[in-house]
């Protein structure tokens, strides 16, 4: 499912004297497919504009387009049931919206909610089960009795169990460690590319953007400054200097050996970019070095 | 120096009928002053660990002595006393309606006086720089104004000791860098004693030596670069592998002979430049 922001903005309890703008004349696109990271700091509007994409929030003006949808100002909630069947949303620490008394009847909670019976909830609940990496025996106990990265798994199931097209990640990793991090954003890669889902993810981890995004929309103070590819937005120190973005490890230190002489071709992002390009300049390795 | 902190044989369950004990017979010294970082992957024990030192569990096996109180039932305020906590999710440990006033909490509690209370709470938040938030509501802080107002409550009560129970994890990179950075600043005036929980190779590079837990054992014991040199294999010590690791480790990848041991960045960016050079 394709995405596309034209102007939109948002302004928390608009019409009153608390009005607050939290988004201001944002226009982006998300081809069907795509992987768009959106990062920026805490309160730069990252939360408040992928509410937008399911109409959690509506926008105060402007349009957004979600393949045939069409949400704007003037958008009731009764349009948007089939919208939201296919946009799922995994909110930061989703494991605190788990509350069936076992794991397979949470996850079976959404779908049913959306017509689906009991019976092929239940079996989508089973392959979701084994689609986020626990096995069967989950099934019949409590999703209280987990761990934290379980739990945070099994919520995960939970919303793609409703078989989304489109599945928006807010922090989707905080809190969990390096190994569950890792588990975490390869489940989402392979669901991006084995079943084709558009992601969004929302993070403060440029490690993951440079890694798995295809686009990073940049916000700040409720603008967007850029959206482009992970090359483009990093490799002007200038630009990522004046925004005050983090860059990746591998970026920042290839601009160091860049400021004692060393050449790139393309701003290395990752340990293995950086790798493959060290080679070519290596005495002995074939590289012609000056 | 002085060993602040000595635990020696400690073993708990959670339940008499666990079978595998949560804290598996550990032992450990820690130095007036020093940075000790605890890391492990999750379940490992080690907030079960930093728990039982605090004296938040009535461990049954072995001994835990803290600045030369040992700890035990009637003991365990008088070691509280020393022992600052700071936990991983800021939301669950507000108490008080405005900033100051939860940073008063711990000094109501040890009955001090009024006039006393009001300077050291002000010199308190003016440590940590939330001075201006004084009258706030502490549910309307961002997470890294929260962990300020967290450590400011420890900073009036005075322990000696700081134990950091993933304190950093929730925080925006920006967030934990300053956190850090404070920690290290009060740690230097205090002079504190800090424990740190964490997953994150900054905080644990921040350590004078580290501490990995596993399976409730302690596994392993030594300065942050020779734990660092053990590349892929931190993940399953719940340490994120460090970059310059990752760099090595791709190299070599592609016939590159790499040095031994671990690297920092600017030891990285030496000996790649000495190489790149050397024709």
């Amino acid at each position: 499912m394709a995405i596309t922001f034209e102007h939109v903005g948002y302004t928390y309890q608009a019409g009153t004297p608390m009005a607050t703008p939290a988004l201001s004349d944002i226009s982006f696109t998300v081809p069907d497919h795509g992987y768009l990271a959106i990062i920026g700091h805490t309160g730069s509007g990252k939360s408040t504009l992928i509410q937008q994409i399911n109409a959690l929030l509506k926008p105060t003006t402007g349009k957004i387009t979600v393949d045939d949808f069409t949400i704007t100002p003037q958008t009731t909630n009764a349009d948007l049931k089939p919208l939201r069947r296919h946009v799922g949303m995994v909110f930061q620490f989703p494991e605190s919206q788990l509350f069936e008394e076992t794991i397979q009847r949470d996850i079976a909670f959404g779908p049913q909610n959306f017509g689906v019976s009991e019976e092929e909830a239940n079996q989508r609940a089973l392959d979701m089960l084994k689609t986020v990496g626990l096995d069967e025996s989950f099934a019949d106990r409590s999703p209280f009795e987990l761990s934290g990265g379980q739990m945070r798994r099994v919520a995960i199931a939970g919303v793609l169990a409703m078989q989304p097209k489109v599945l928006i990640l807010d922090e989707p990793t905080a809190g969990l460690d390096p190994q569950g991090r890792q588990e975490m954003m390869t489940l989402f890669n392979r669901l991006h590319q084995e079943q084709g889902l558009t992601i969004i993810l929302v993070t403060h981890q440029m490690e993951d953007v440079a890694a798995y995004a295809d686009e990073v929309a940049v916000m700040q103070a409720g603008k967007l400054l850029t959206c482009a590819t992970p090359q483009e937005v990093f490799s002007d120190p200038t630009w990522v200097q004046n925004s005050d973005i983090d860059v990746p490890r591998a970026a920042k230190f290839a601009q160091r050996l860049g400021k004692r002489g060393v050449k790139w071709d393309q701003l290395p992002l990752t340990a293995d970019q950086l790798a493959d390009q060290l080679v070519q300049h290596w005495p002995g390795m074939g590289g012609q070095h000056e | 120096m002085e060993n602040i902190i000595d635990v020696q044989h400690l073993s708990y369950r959670y339940q008499d009928t666990d079978g595998r004990p949560a804290l598996d017979d550990i032992s450990f010294t820690v130095r007036a002053g020093e940075w000790l970082a605890l890391v492990g992957h999750n379940g490992s024990g080690k907030s079960t660990l930093a728990r039982a030192v605090d004296g938040l569990l009535p461990f049954s096996e072995g001994t835990v002595t803290v600045g030369g109180i040992k700890l035990t039932p009637e003991t365990v305020w008088e070691v509280r006393e020393k022992i600052g906590m700071i936990f991983q999710n800021p939301d669950n440990q507000f108490v008080g309606a405005t900033v100051e006033d939860d940073v008063a909490f711990g000094l109501e509690n040890r009955q001090i006086s009024r006039a006393e209370m009001v300077p050291r709470v002000k010199a308190a938040l003016d440590e940590v720089g939330m001075q201006t938030f004084a009258q706030r509501e502490p549910g309307a802080l961002s997470g890294g104004q929260k962990q300020r107002v967290a450590l400011a409550g420890i900073v009036a009560i005075a322990p000696d000791i700081l134990i950091l129970d993933e304190a950093t994890s929730m925080l925006d990179p920006q967030g934990r860098r300053d956190m850090l950075a404070l920690v290290q600043r009060l740690r230097e005036e205090k002079h504190l004693t800090v424990i740190s929980i964490t997953h994150d190779i900054d905080e644990a590079a921040s350590a004078d030596r580290i501490l990995v837990i596993d399976d409730g054992k302690l596994v392993e014991e030594a300065q942050p670069a020779e734990i660092f040199a053990q590349g892929e294999r931190l993940v399953h010590l719940g340490l994120d592998v460090p970059f310059t690791a990752k760099l090595k480790q791709a190299l070599q990848d592609r016939g590159i002979t790499v040095p031994a041991g671990y690297q920092t960045t600017t030891e990285m960016e030496e000996w790649l430049w000495q190489s790149l050079s050397n024709t």
